[in-house]
């Protein structure tokens, strides 16, 4: 079989591992542990329209996590999809505030533009530090999620504010509804096209272009592409950018689709899970795609945990730290148990 | 001094393996003392292997080992110690920051405090009952190769070592700067240490040894031999055995290291053609990768191959990515088949025929990770735009074929190529760079830690080159090689060109050029 189903074997055998040790530390603290996963099986899964609110999550995070596995594979360790997911949608409700009145048709492919390009923009200046000065791009894009945030937080209770919101949580007016690409559900054909386009050119870009390859070989050896006569600048700063852009277009899609607004704080890990996918993935698209489902579904059964299980929602956070400490470790045992599949010449 | 043991060193039936190679397989081999033993080989035979066993960084699988009379366990570096073993690794170990005394005080005995004059002193007096002429208060990053060779067997030589195994010491030396090491290695026989020489090449075999043991494969296939009643050509055939391989009798002599004194140049076809590379007057900014170049003039015909030869790290580092457009050119100027290409990107030069097998195979020539494909086809993607569509089929099969016509044993393209022996990895190489656009082939050390069928391949490779009417720029610090291939020989000191010699080329001339003697 070949080296990707091992990744897959490899990555379930984290995630299972995970949710037992989960499970452990929810029966130690007093909560149900079979009947926290029961609640989570059922809400992510099972329950009527489970596949709908699956998706609401997934869609947007397989995005952003395409863009991290266009950088990563690269790699560039760009974890800054936090930022360039706020700098995205702020930049689209700038343009929707702007043109208020204008008619749908062209507000919204304005709207998409200005989120891409704010995504991409905000990170130009880390690929820019890190392929002039070596800057370490793990520090700069990890600053600029907090850059980003404190904007957002200003953004909403400044420029964009909307005078009439009472809560403490400051936000933006809502868009009109001729903007909106989708009810607050976050499911709509539009949002699953831009997916499947997203997923099929970027496939395409992996495994089919000149730039994939080149990426592939640089992200693993650097200094072999260069003795080749690489120019490291071009394809770091493709890079970049489209992990950027694809950031931004998720944070256009949250605000014009199941958001209808901007609020200060929104979606918190929504960058850190789609790191989390695209490790998972083992930084493939068709990976991450599936991968995706499954934290789209975790994400929508954090709902269901307060009811069933009496377990706050935040759970849902332990599970995915568990998961992100398991993937990233190295273990000689579940790696064997991938090799399982290989045939020896892969295995490095 | 000491009294000479009758037996030093033996080991029975000891193997070695590293996951499943087996690197020594079942060597009984006893070495009596106060005599100088040569082990010999081909790269992979084993030699590092037995080495790092005796001195006790290995742990041998089967088999014991007896230092002194003393049963050793093994795989205990301060066992095989106090048992009286040093070992002097082939890349030294020195701390480059460190001053000579701090370096010897680190991994001597006693943890005490001591002032720097002190430990100058005591180490002062240790380096000059060795008559090793090198200053305890220098640093180590301002000594010479054979200073830092000298300081770390005096070093090996603190507690007393009765045992002393040098691996590969004459690698990184100068012809002359390894009849200095004789010398030493002579004088310390005199004082009763026995010497163990990991070596490559039989003219030092029969230079300094008392006995010699050959290595093939892992196994023991003679020894210990006295040498006074040995022959080049009958060591040639123990360590290169029954292959169905022929080779020249020139190729031969230099895979094995004894090509006589004076050589090479023999199968020369066609006189020299038009310059392809002309380097005049050049220099480089400094770069913390080896001396930068100082005032470089070189040229490269067509249907010639030119030979870098000195010393490790005087240089040919820096002339190698200066041709490559790698490095920071500050005068001078750098022509590739008459057109000036002294600004031009890798890339550009590529374009007008540059090919560059690179120093580091594992890193500079292959990423060890990715797919055969993916490194074999890189040159091509190099080519075109970054967003171009290309077909992996397509290049997956150019990928076969091409490593099909290289000869390269592989099972499929999408292997990882650190899966490769380092034989069939530099083929890999040589099946991306040596291809029908090739007009100046530079290669650097193309043959290192490669066995010597692959290494008299490769150098069929570039005599085809030459034939073809290629320049080739061959750079090595092996002067046998370098004599038996190349038609003229430039040798380079400080990043300078301080010599350059025609066939037949001499010996003595040539290694005097590479230590300064004659600048």
């Amino acid at each position: 079989m070949s080296a990707n189903f091992s990744a897959i074997i490899r990555a379930a055998v984290f995630i299972v591992i995970a949710l037992v040790l989960c499970g452990l530390i929810f029966e130690i603290a007093g909560y149900p542990g079979v009947q926290t996963f029961d609640a989570i099986i059922d809400g992510a899964f099972l329950r009527r329209n489970a596949l709908e609110h699956a998706l609401r999550w997934a869609l947007p995070l397989f995005i952003t996590a395409t863009g991290v596995v266009i950088s990563f594979r690269a790699g560039y360790f760009n974890i800054g999809a936090q930022g360039q997911f706020y700098v995205g949608a702020i930049c689209a409700a700038f343009v929707a505030e702007w043109l208020k009145g204008y008619p749908g048709a062209v507000v919204v492919p304005l709207c998409f533009a200005a989120g891409m390009t704010g995504g991409a923009l905000w990170a130009l200046w880390p690929g820019l530090l890190r392929l002039r000065s070596g800057a370490d791009e793990v520090i700069t894009t990890l600053m600029g999620n907090f850059l980003a945030g404190l904007l957002l937080v200003y953004v909403t209770a400044g420029p964009l504010k909307d005078p009439s919101g009472s809560g403490q949580q400051a936000s933006s007016r809502p868009l009109e509804a001729a903007y909106r690409i989708s009810t607050s559900n976050g499911v709509s054909p539009i949002i699953i096209g831009i997916a499947i386009f997203v997923g099929l050119a970027m496939w395409f870009l992996v495994n089919r272009t000149a730039f994939g390859v080149l990426s592939g070989l640089g992200g693993r050896n650097p200094t072999m592409v260069k003795w080749q006569g690489a120019s490291v600048w071009r394809i770091g700063l493709a890079s970049f950018l489209i992990s950027g852009a694809l950031a931004g277009l998720a944070g256009t899609i949250e605000l014009m689709g199941p958001n209808g607004r901007l609020a200060g704080g929104f979606l918190p890990a929504h960058g850190f899970t789609a790191v989390l996918i695209a490790l998972v993935a083992g930084l493939s698209i068709t990976g991450t795609a599936i991968a995706a489902f499954f934290f789209g579904g975790l994400a929508s059964a954090a709902l269901y945990l307060p009811v069933i299980a009496g377990l706050p929602s935040a759970a849902i956070d332990i599970i995915n730290a568990a998961i992100a400490l398991f993937i990233t470790a190295k273990s000689r045992f579940v790696d064997r148990i991938a090799s399982f599949w290989r045939r020896p010449w892969t295995t490095s | 001094m000491k009294e000479l043991p009758g037996v030093v060193l033996a080991s029975r039936n000891a193997t070695v393996r590293y996951g499943d190679v087996v690197a020594l397989d079942d060597v009984s081999i006893s070495f009596s003392g106060g005599m100088i033993h040569a082990v010999v080989g081909q790269n992979g035979a084993g030699k590092t292997t037995f080495a790092r066993m005796v001195s006790g960084l290995v742990r041998p699988a089967e088999g014991s080992l007896e230092i002194n009379g003393r049963s050793i366990a093994g795989g205990n570096v301060n066992d095989a110690r106090r048992a009286g073993v040093e070992l002097v690794h082939q890349s030294f170990a020195l701390p480059p920051s460190f001053t000579v005394a701090e370096a010897m005080q680190f991994g001597a005995d006693g943890g005490r405090l001591y002032t720097r004059a002190a430990l100058e002193r005591r180490w002062q007096a240790h380096l000059d009952a060795l008559d090793v002429k090198v200053s305890a208060g220098a640093q180590i990053r301002t000594l010479t190769v054979e200073q830092q060779q000298a300081v770390e067997i005096a070093r090996a030589l603190v507690t007393d070592a009765s045992l002393l195994i040098l691996d590969e010491p004459t690698a990184v030396l100068s012809p002359e700067g390894a009849e200095k090491l004789f010398e030493r290695i002579r004088r310390l026989r005199e004082r009763g240490v026995t010497i163990i020489l990991i070596l490559h090449k039989i003219r030092e075999v029969l230079a300094v040894s008392d006995t010699v043991s050959v290595l093939r494969g892992g196994r023991l296939i003679d020894g210990p031999l006295p040498v006074a009643d040995m022959d080049a050509e009958r060591l040639a055939s123990l360590i290169i055995g029954p292959s169905g391989r022929e080779f020249a009798g020139d190729d031969l002599e230099a895979l094995t290291g004894a090509l006589s004194p004076v050589a090479g140049g023999a199968d020369k076809t066609s006189a020299p053609q038009s310059e392809i590379l002309s380097m005049r007057d050049l220099s480089t900014r400094t770069d913390g990768d080896g001396p930068p170049l100082n005032s470089v003039d070189l040229a490269v015909h067509a249907g010639e191959i030119v030979g870098v030869a000195g010393v490790e790290g005087n240089g040919q580092r820096t002339l190698v990515r200066a041709i490559s457009g790698l490095a920071d050119i500050m005068d001078g100027s750098l022509e590739i088949d008459g057109r000036d290409m002294t600004r031009s990107s890798l890339l550009a030069r590529r374009a007008m025929g540059l090919r560059v097998i690179p120093f580091e195979r594992n890193v500079e020539g292959l990423s060890l990770t990715s797919a055969l494909w993916e490194n074999w086809s890189v040159g091509q993607l190099l080519g075109r735009p970054l967003h171009a569509a290309i077909t992996p089929k397509g290049l997956r099969q150019g990928c076969r074929a091409a490593l099909d016509n290289w000869d390269v044993r592989y099972s499929t393209v999408e292997q990882r190529a650190g899966s490769l022996s380092g034989g069939n990895a530099q083929k890999v190489i040589l099946s991306r760079e040596m291809d029908d656009a090739a007009r100046l082939i530079v290669a650097a050390q193309p043959t290192r830690g490669l066995d010597i069928g692959a290494t008299a391949f490769v150098w069929e490779a570039m005599r085809d080159a030459r034939r073809r009417g290629c320049g080739v720029l061959f750079v090595s610090s092996d002067l046998d090689e370098i004599f038996d291939i190349a038609d003229r020989v430039v040798v380079m000191l400080a990043g300078k060109i301080v010599g350059e010699f025609r066939a037949p080329f001499d010996l003595a001339s040539v290694g005097s050029a590479m230590t300064g003697a004659r600048a």
